[in-house]
């Protein structure tokens, strides 16, 4: 038995052909995708968001077991608080719901950023003489001169001599690497879409629609 | 000579686009099979998670949306298959806002349809969406249910009895990030630091070189590098386990796998593009030098 395509699969081959389009040239049927992509994407955002945290995590506590959960009341203050920059004369309440937002997430990204970040790369950069062999010496060593060099390179507090300068040119070496790595990945991630809807595209809209099992 | 150089230098770029169309296409609909070969990195993931014993518990978190989902879904489905082969029970949660949930709910009935025999709230859970990822993940460090007080049902977690022993990502053996963005660095540098809990992350191959620092660093248990890293897993799951063996050779769904015949196929399209781009060059360069002397 063959499954003649859903509605759902029309809207969404249809949709891809328009996305895709662009890739012709400009079109009324690309905009409108494009704005039906923006607006649905916020639609979900917004409802998503409401369902998921703001009922469950808010709202529910406070209607149904308020005497345990009062302290909700602060956050959810703040949040509507947050909305004060649209009236006319209330720009500036807004300012210390998002003065305590930003304290909260400085504090929280300090201690992220040095005992998940400074910490443990810096102890990696740091290799103990004691477990030297030919293979984990020479790995090193191009880390070793990689870090160095690339470090001189964004030194900008003193004008470059001879030397620096020589040595900054080997850190441009491992950057140019560097970016001819991520650029190989981005090509594979980006191939990697097009896989992605083409595999929609030919096995759940075409084939079925010819017929093909 | 000249005249078919300066032709391929001006050529309309859309030609192009319809061999890159024409290469991923091909591929698709006649598959090739061509061979896959695993890296450290997915095998060291893949041995962390076979190296649990059955009642240990795995969260998965969702931290992508579906625009990389033919990265990540084939990661996600391939560590559920896994863990649920081993009885290794499994905590789902989305942190990415723009279509987390919707992939996690679509991944997880796919997979569980494979294990009927499976219970939720006794073999795996569903915790759903929680926006301010950062925040969520420092409470889970102490307290889930403080960040998740109910399910994507609804249930309350004290009402399920997996979620009586996972209090806090203390009780969680890794958590498996499937990233696109900057969420999967987040539990590696928020979340493994607080709780200790070992981190594997699949992330998009756009993302992936960033992550090396952090694998090289010991702050990852393993990673899965884009689509390629996703059917490395699939081949050392099928390796490992005949089921599943089976489920790979004959699944008619997209795999990982499948994606990577077409991907072979446009990087030796593009290698190809860059080589014939350089050589119209170099080639027109030096008439023009030619010409300039004259």
């Amino acid at each position: 038995m063959t499954h003649f395509p859903d509605l759902g699969t029309w809207i969404a081959a249809l949709l891809t052909l328009f996305a895709l389009s662009f890739l012709y040239k400009d079109n009324p049927l690309f905009r409108f995708t494009e704005s039906l992509f923006a607006g649905v994407s916020l639609g979900y955002f917004l409802g998503t968001t409401l369902n998921q945290t703001l009922v469950p995590n808010l709202i529910k506590p406070l209607t149904h077991e308020f005497g345990q959960n009062w302290d909700l009341l602060v956050p959810g203050l703040l949040g509507v608080l947050l909305y004060m920059r649209y009236l006319p004369k209330g720009g500036w309440i807004a300012r210390y719901a998002l003065a305590i937002y930003v304290a909260y997430y400085i504090g929280l990204d300090f201690t992220r950023r040095l005992h998940g970040e400074v910490l443990p790369q810096l102890a990696r950069a740091i290799v103990p003489l004691s477990t030297f062999n030919a293979h984990t010496f020479f790995v090193s060593l191009v880390f070793a001169v990689g870090v160095f060099s690339v470090l001189i390179y964004f030194f900008f507090s003193k004008e470059q001599d001879r030397v620096t300068r020589r040595v900054a040119r080997v850190g441009i070496y491992f950057l140019m690497v560097s970016f001819g790595a991520a650029f190989g990945f981005t090509v594979m991630g980006r191939v990697a879409l097009l896989i992605g809807r083409l595999n929609f595209l030919i096995l759940d809209w075409i084939y079925p629609l010819l017929g093909v099992r | 000579m000249a005249g078919f150089v300066e032709k391929l230098l001006n050529i309309d770029r859309r030609w192009l686009f319809l061999l890159v169309f024409a290469g991923v296409a091909v591929p698709i609909i006649m598959p090739m099979g061509l061979p896959v070969t695993t890296t450290g990195s997915t095998r060291s993931a893949f041995e962390f998670i076979d190296g649990l014993k059955p009642g240990d518990a795995v969260l998965i978190s969702f931290d992508y949306g579906p625009s990389s989902a033919p990265e990540n879904d084939p990661m996600a489905e391939g560590i559920m298959r896994q863990c649920f082969t081993k009885r290794i029970r499994v905590v789902i949660c989305a942190l990415y806002p723009l279509g987390g949930l919707q992939l996690a709910n679509n991944s997880l009935a796919k997979v569980t349809a494979e294990f009927p025999h499976l219970k939720y709230g006794e073999d795996y859970v569903n915790l759903g969406f929680k926006d301010g990822a950062q925040a969520v993940m420092k409470r889970m460090g102490d307290d889930i249910v403080g960040a998740f007080p109910v399910d994507v049902r609804g249930t309350p977690l004290a009402q399920i009895p997996m979620m009586k022993e996972v209090r806090s990502l203390h009780q969680i053996s890794v958590v498996v990030t499937i990233a696109t963005g900057i969420i999967g660095e987040w539990w590696i540098t928020q979340a493994h630091p607080q709780s200790g809990t070992p981190i594997i992350v699949g992330p998009t191959a756009v993302g992936a070189p960033k992550y090396y620092a952090y694998l090289n660093a010991g702050q990852l248990v393993g990673m899965l590098s884009g689509m390629k890293g996703a059917a490395e897993y699939e081949k050392l799951l099928a390796a490992r386990y005949p089921d599943l063996g089976r489920f790979y050779r004959t699944t008619r769904a997209f795999t990982a796998t499948k994606g990577m015949d077409a991907q072979t196929v446009i990087h030796f399209v593009i290698i190809l593009f860059i080589l014939i781009g350089n050589a119209a060059y170099m080639s027109h360069r030096a008439a023009l030098r030619k010409a300039a002397a004259r």
